[in-house]
């Protein structure tokens, strides 16, 4: 993709993000299917308001990882520190308590339902009508769900459209905001810019670099390096379930990226393992 | 676009998000509305007031069980053993009659036992996994078994002046039926498109995980469609007892293919997600009328059986072409082009 040579986002602005406070925490995470080992002593921080982009070769154990992140999965062993305390999901909305939002990679839309519909799905507004009657507050609704969009300045068609009739960037965008609503810390995609053109990629990155703007930490899992470099201030590398390394991007090279991603070795020292 | 042109579209879209059902209804509105110029051709006693009330009538047991059919299919299930639970729910309340149990205690036993077996049909396919279709064949054939060995060759009839008032009753020139029908149909609006309750039964129907990701919580949901059907159940058997003044164990056999039909034909997507109460409420309409007609013409009430499967299935494949779900039509539509004059038309709306 060669447009990404120039990113349409700032470049990530190194420094005064890292080293600020931190907002998560793991600790000696491991997670096994069988005979199968996903996740090996993995740790992991995050700071508020940084984009943290993980990466690694396929069954690198990624999904898991964010999975045990986002409450999905329960960890075999490990701590989570969240926002300053200790936490443990058994499910999903144990993690969306505390401020944990995951934009999956089937974007969790039902494609029956409206713009609006899917924006509020789980948390519609209401309103009393006749002194008693509880009725959806479908205008409130649809003037917060144009507000919203209108933040990220993307192109809406109707919001009464249900959303299968929308483009892949389109059902990205409404994914997204959907968790915005929540006001999360931490929000988590899995391949946000996997399926989409070039042209919706890039709305959905300049999506991203707003959330950095709002103090949101993002942690985003990615096979594209022009993305990565474009837009994370960090990236981290897993291999077999293993944390290989953490490095800012303004400190590393793709190739280094690369290499860790292929042969698991860490150039250098300093970075990632320092929970160990 | 900017985004103010993003915001200017945006407010264009805005409106009532029913519209959209309504529009689609129209077509199913003046295929009715043939269909009584076309009866009323062929015989024109058709059209009296006196027929078009007796067809209302008649329409209003079939309307209300419809209606707690379209929550349970736009869910994502089917009820097959609706004609069966109230055959049922009727037996039972019947004997209690006869045997001198006051009016209004037997009506709480009608809707308790209605409600208990739509209750059993959720709880069977939520906690056992069952999927509905099975979950609710064994349970049709259930609740027949039991009716029939509660009352089998047992004619029920003389219920107290109270229930008949229900079934056989005027308000000035109405019906009852007709009126509690349209009562049981505001309700229901309110429940299916006015509040968060309708459009979780959507998001389950239309993508039942993530429903789950958004906190809905999705056996909850699937469990009170089955609900509302046995009140509706409840309530269509009570006007139907009342009307007809009388019950068996047999009452209501392939009631379950004419209410489903109904449901299809108003627009109610099997698959799932989407549904019309007001196409639910024509499709009843709709096939009262047919069969009225049929009846008139001194048609075999074989043939109505006939029509009807016919008619299901039509509508299912009318629905499936709409929406390009058949592999060799789609394929078909993408080579000749008509894919591009098909969105264009839709642009434009």
């Amino acid at each position: 993709m060669q447009t990404q040579s120039k990113p349409t986002v700032p470049a990530a602005v190194p420094g005064d993000v890292v080293g600020s406070d931190i907002i998560f925490e793991g600790r000696g995470l491991n997670k096994s299917y069988g005979g199968l080992h996903a996740l090996r002593d993995v740790d992991l921080k995050m700071y508020r308001g940084e984009v943290l982009a993980l990466v690694g070769d396929n069954g690198a154990g990624k999904s898991t990882l964010i999975k045990v992140i986002s409450g999905a999965l329960v960890p075999d062993s490990g701590s989570i520190r969240f926002d300053g305390t200790e936490v443990s999901f058994a499910r999903p909305t144990d993690a969306t308590a505390v401020g944990i939002e995951t934009v999956h990679q089937n974007l969790g839309l039902v494609d029956e339902l409206d713009v609006t519909q899917n924006v509020f799905l789980g948390r519609e507004l209401t309103q009393s009508s006749l002194g008693f009657l509880p009725r959806l507050d479908k205008q409130e609704m649809r003037r917060q769900t144009v507000e919203l969009l209108r933040n990220f300045s993307i192109a809406m068609p109707k919001l009464n459209d249900p959303v299968r009739k929308l483009s892949g960037g389109q059902r990205q965008i409404i994914a997204i905001s959907r968790l915005l609503l929540a006001e999360p810390k931490l929000l988590i995609m899995d391949e946000p810019m996997a399926a989409l053109g070039i042209d919706e990629g890039s709305k959905v990155l300049q999506l991203v670099a707003k959330l950095r703007e709002t103090g949101i930490a993002t942690l985003i899992i990615s096979h594209n390096l022009e993305h990565v470099f474009g837009l994370a201030d960090r990236v981290a590398v897993m291999k077999n379930g293993a944390m290989v390394g953490v490095k800012r991007t303004d400190e590393t090279t793709r190739e280094e990226i690369v290499s860790m991603i292929t042969i698991g070795a860490l150039h250098g020292r300093g970075a990632g393992h320092d929970g160990h | 676009m900017t985004a103010t042109e993003a915001v200017t579209a945006t407010e264009k879209g805005a409106g009532n998000s029913d519209v959209r059902f309504r529009f689609d209804n129209l077509g199913l509105t003046l295929v009715l509305l043939a269909l009584i110029v076309l009866f009323t051709l062929i015989n024109p006693r058709f059209a009296s007031f006196s027929n078009m009330i007796n067809v209302l009538t008649q329409a209003s047991t079939y309307i209300i069980v419809a209606i707690g059919m379209t929550f349970v299919i736009t869910k994502g299930g089917i009820d097959l053993s609706v004609g069966a639970a109230m055959a049922l729910s009727t037996c039972i309340t019947f004997d209690l009659l006869d045997n001198g149990l006051h009016y209004i205690p037997a009506l709480v036993v009608l809707f308790a036992v209605s409600i208990v077996l739509g209750t059993i049909n959720g709880l069977v396919v939520t906690f056992l996994a069952v999927p509905a279709l099975i979950a609710t064949l064994g349970t049709m054939v259930t609740f027949r078994g039991i009716a029939l060995l509660h009352s089998a060759g047992e004619l029920y009839y003389g219920l107290p002046p109270e229930l008949l008032w229900l079934g056989q009753g005027k308000i000035g020139v109405i019906p009852v039926p007709i009126i509690v029908a349209a009562l049981f149909v505001l309700v229901a609006h309110w429940l299916f498109n006015l509040s968060t309750f309708g459009v979780h039964v959507r998001a389950v129907g239309g993508n039942m995980e993530a429903a789950r990701l958004a906190g809905i919580r999705v056996n909850r949901i699937t469990i009170a469609t089955y609900c509302i059907m046995g009140i509706a159940v409840g309530l269509g058997g009570l006007l139907w007892m009342a009307r007809i003044d009388g019950t068996q164990a047999t009452l209501g056999t392939a009631m379950e293919i004419h209410v489903i039909a109904a449901t299809i034909i108003g627009g109610t997507s099997l698959f799932g997600g989407r549904g019309t109460l007001y196409g639910t409420v024509l499709g009843g309409l709709l096939l009262t009328m047919l069969n009225n007609a049929l009846v008139i013409a001194g048609v075999e009430f074989f043939w109505q059986l006939v029509a009807i499967g016919i008619i299901v299935i039509s509508a299912v494949t009318i629905n499936n072409i709409r929406e390009n779900r058949i592999a060799w039509i789609a394929d078909l539509r993408t080579r000749s082009g008509l894919t591009q004059l098909f969105e264009n038309k839709k642009g434009r709306n």
